[in-house]
């Protein structure tokens, strides 16, 4: 029932068509490097779908998580900007739910976005490359795990914009966020795990490291330990307001 | 009242909002990987590059690509919801005040903010290359009369893209989609610039800048003059354009 | 004289009317109470001349200047208070008032005056988003009654104060007309209210102006159309009543 409810205060925020347009700007990218430059892919050697995630992930990964900032910032700011959150804070719901809720909300929305992006994926892979195949296992594969990669970063967003009252300070902690991580070195796994670096792992190059489970546990029990702090805080929120 | 004055109303209205840090924050975190890593700068992969030119270069590339595009948007952020949240603007517009005045003043900040962050760049830069130059007992410390210009120039050239940003924010009533819009129109700059189109996309525009300052630090890498041509009159119609439509539409939903 | 003048003043929006060819007179010097139930114009009308919103149809004359050529001249007399009070969260109460009348180009002095007015003095170094409902409607009052401009529109002040503030106020707003050689424009949904501060009268049903003149007038139009007349609510409400069942005859 939260999750309905959740979903019925974004409307009209702008909030679910700008993860669509997110979702068409990153589709985009595939497309366009397609387009513009499909020389230079369909001479590489390697797998197709490989190649285009190489040449592609990162932005669309970038696009991914900007969107997912702004969407954190969105959903926490329709809470604050009229005291609706005051409002639930008086109902017989208990406020971790609506985090959960809006977590939930932005976690389908990501889905939705993800299934959009891995899809403009793998038709290019179809039109470029003749002799490549739509495989259905391999492209759930891939769905589950971005999407798992992406959760640690979903739920720490989350947790910042419910702290933080007024939009431009989770919109600027988010946003440094990204900008810090984006001049960690890439190569050490330890900092590839970390909540706005994750997203950008494929699950290709997991594998050639061999850590697709390390990654996913520990993205997983990143999730896990963000959503405790949440709880914590919603517990303890009181005595700072 | 005169427009000195207007500019220290809004400055009034930034007090308590925390932007200093917002904007000091970035300007930190884009050090501490490269005091951490210093080492690498030692070994410039191939690129004929000095240590020192190489330390400020990878250190302010993130800074010109992505982190002043975005601390801009952050701003814009910032000056419509201290607007937004309480009515103040509502109050603004029934007082005797042009409204296109109003909303210069207003962009006039985001820059004054920027330049700011800029200011603040620099004092990190020379705090960190001093705290290397220390590390490693070799002198990653560039001339003030080398760096100060280069910063200026990459701010300068933020500007017709500020324009742009504030555009959005006016235009845009939602901010999810004038914030979502901002930040995603950065990430294609890097694409962009390799293009013969850039000139056309103010948000490549203090990367290009930076870029220049590389291709004449290390050989080859990248054109090592302005194209002054195409891009100085396109980006002064730009940010002319940007800043009239606005001037025309601000406060436009507060009036309807 | 009269200060403001409107003529068939229209302002729709989309295909609801929400002001509704009204001609209004309110003389300078004067305490103008307008009169209507929650959504029926006031505010709507009150945004009109203060520039912050366009009319669809009609005109306005404020002091002799005319919307939108003289809207600076226009916005320079005028004191205004608007809706939900507006103001800056983040900054105290005198910080806001400051910024007005830094804006206003008025001396240092006017912002403690103001203040002192209101009755807000000792509460001016507390952030504004922290104020009690009825010191944010007393913040936004004072920020009208700054540099005690000729003319004053002031949307439903009492909103959300207790009684002796209602009071206070109430009385105020009486005797800024003498205090500064004022006119008042004030809105009010409750007839009792305006019956202790206004000269004269307007009231206001679904945009359309039902009457206007004098609260002496005011009972005799009633008198003469069987509306009780011994107690003034009863007549605003039997007023409405009987308009709103006209209405809805009509469609």
């Amino acid at each position: 029932m939260i999750l309905l409810l959740e979903i019925k205060k974004l409307k009209r925020t702008g909030c679910l068509p700008a993860f669509l347009g997110g979702a068409v700007l990153a589709a985009a990218f595939p497309l366009l490097n397609m387009l513009v430059r499909s020389e230079t892919f369909t001479a590489l050697p390697g797998e197709p779908f490989r190649i285009l995630t190489d040449a592609n992930w990162q932005m669309m990964a970038m696009l991914n998580i900007l969107t997912i900032i702004c969407g954190a910032c969105m959903i926490y700011h329709t809470e604050y900007a009229n005291n609706g959150a005051q409002k639930m804070a008086v109902l017989p719901v208990r406020t971790y739910q609506i985090f959960w809720g809006k977590f939930a909300v932005t976690v389908l929305a990501l889905a939705g976005m993800l299934l959009f992006e891995i899809a403009a994926l793998e038709l290019c892979a179809m039109h470029w490359f003749p002799d490549y195949h739509l495989q259905l296992t391999a492209l759930a594969k891939n769905l589950c795990f971005s999407l798992i990669a992406a959760l640690p970063t979903i739920i720490l967003m989350m947790l910042i914009a419910s702290v933080c009252q007024n939009m431009w300070i989770s919109l600027g902690i988010g946003v440094i966020l990204v900008f810090t991580v984006s001049v960690f070195p890439k190569e050490n796994l330890f900092l590839s795990l970390c909540p706005f670096n994750s997203p950008y792992q494929t699950l290709a190059l997991a594998a050639q490291n061999g850590s697709e489970w390390i990654f996913t546990l520990i993205c997983a029990a990143e999730t896990i330990i963000f959503g405790i702090a949440a709880f914590i805080f919603d517990n303890v929120r009181r005595y700072f307001l | 009242m005169n427009f000195m004055s207007l500019i220290g109303v809004e400055l009034t209205k930034l007090r308590r909002s925390k932007i200093i840090l917002i904007l000091l924050a970035p300007v930190i975190m884009m050090w501490i990987p490269s005091i951490v890593n210093a080492e690498i700068h030692f070994d410039p992969q191939g690129i004929s590059i000095t240590p020192e030119y190489n330390f400020f270069i990878q250190g302010f590339m993130g800074m010109a690509w992505f982190m002043i595009p975005a601390s801009l948007v952050i701003c814009t952020v910032l000056l419509v919801q201290t607007e937004r949240s309480h009515k103040g603007l509502l109050k603004m517009l029934s007082l005797p005040l042009g409204s296109a005045k109003f909303c210069l003043a207003k962009f006039i900040i985001l820059l004054l903010l920027a330049a700011l962050q800029m200011v603040l760049s620099i004092g990190t830069y020379y705090l960190s290359s001093a705290i290397v130059s220390q590390l490693w007992n070799y002198n990653f410390i560039l001339e003030p009369l080398y760096v100060i210009p280069e910063v200026l120039k990459i701010y300068v050239s933020a500007i017709p893209l500020a324009a742009v940003l504030w555009m959005f924010a006016t235009l845009i009533q939602a901010p999810v989609f004038s914030v979502g819009l901002g930040l995603a129109s950065l990430v294609p700059s890097v694409l962009i610039i390799n293009t013969k189109f850039w000139f056309l996309y103010p948000m490549s525009y203090p990367f290009y800048l930076l870029m220049i300052a590389y291709g004449k630090a290390a050989k080859g890498i990248f054109e090592t003059e302005i194209a002054w041509l195409p891009w100085l009159p396109t980006a002064a119609l730009i940010t002319v354009t940007a800043l009239a439509v606005s001037c025309i539409r601000f406060g436009a939903s507060e009036r309807r | 004289m009269n200060i403001i003048e409107t003529n068939n003043l229209t302002k729709t929006y989309g295909d609801f009317t929400a002001v509704n060819e009204i001609s209004l007179h309110i003389q300078k010097g004067h305490v103008y109470g307008f009169l209507g139930p929650n959504g029926a114009g006031k505010s709507t009308t009150m945004k009109l001349f203060l520039g912050l919103t366009q009319p669809t149809g009609g005109s306005f004359q404020i002091d002799g200047k005319t919307y939108p050529k003289d809207r600076v001249p226009i916005l320079k007399t005028i004191g205004s208070f608007i809706e939900a009070p507006a103001f800056y969260g983040n900054l105290t109460g005198e910080e806001n008032l400051d910024i007005i009348r830094k804006i206003l180009g008025l001396p240092r002095q006017s912002v403690t005056d103001a203040l002192e007015l209101v009755g807000l003095t000792q509460f001016k170094k507390r952030l504004a988003k922290r104020y009690s409902l009825g010191m944010k409607q007393r913040l936004g009052l004072a920020g009208a009654l700054l540099g005690r401009p000729p003319i004053l529109i002031l949307d439903e002040p009492t909103n959300g104060l207790d009684p002796v503030g209602i009071h206070e106020i109430r009385s105020l707003i009486r005797s800024l007309p003498q205090q500064f050689n004022c006119t008042v424009l004030v809105s009010s949904h409750l007839l009792s209210e305006m019956e202790l501060m206004a000269d004269d009268i307007g009231i206001l049903n679904h945009g359309q102006l039902l009457f206007e003149g004098t609260m002496e007038q005011l009972r005799q139009t009633a008198k003469a159309n069987g509306f009780p007349t011994d107690n003034l609510e009863d007549t605003f409400l039997a007023m409405i009543d009987d308009d709103n069942r006209k209405r809805g005859q009509i469609r």
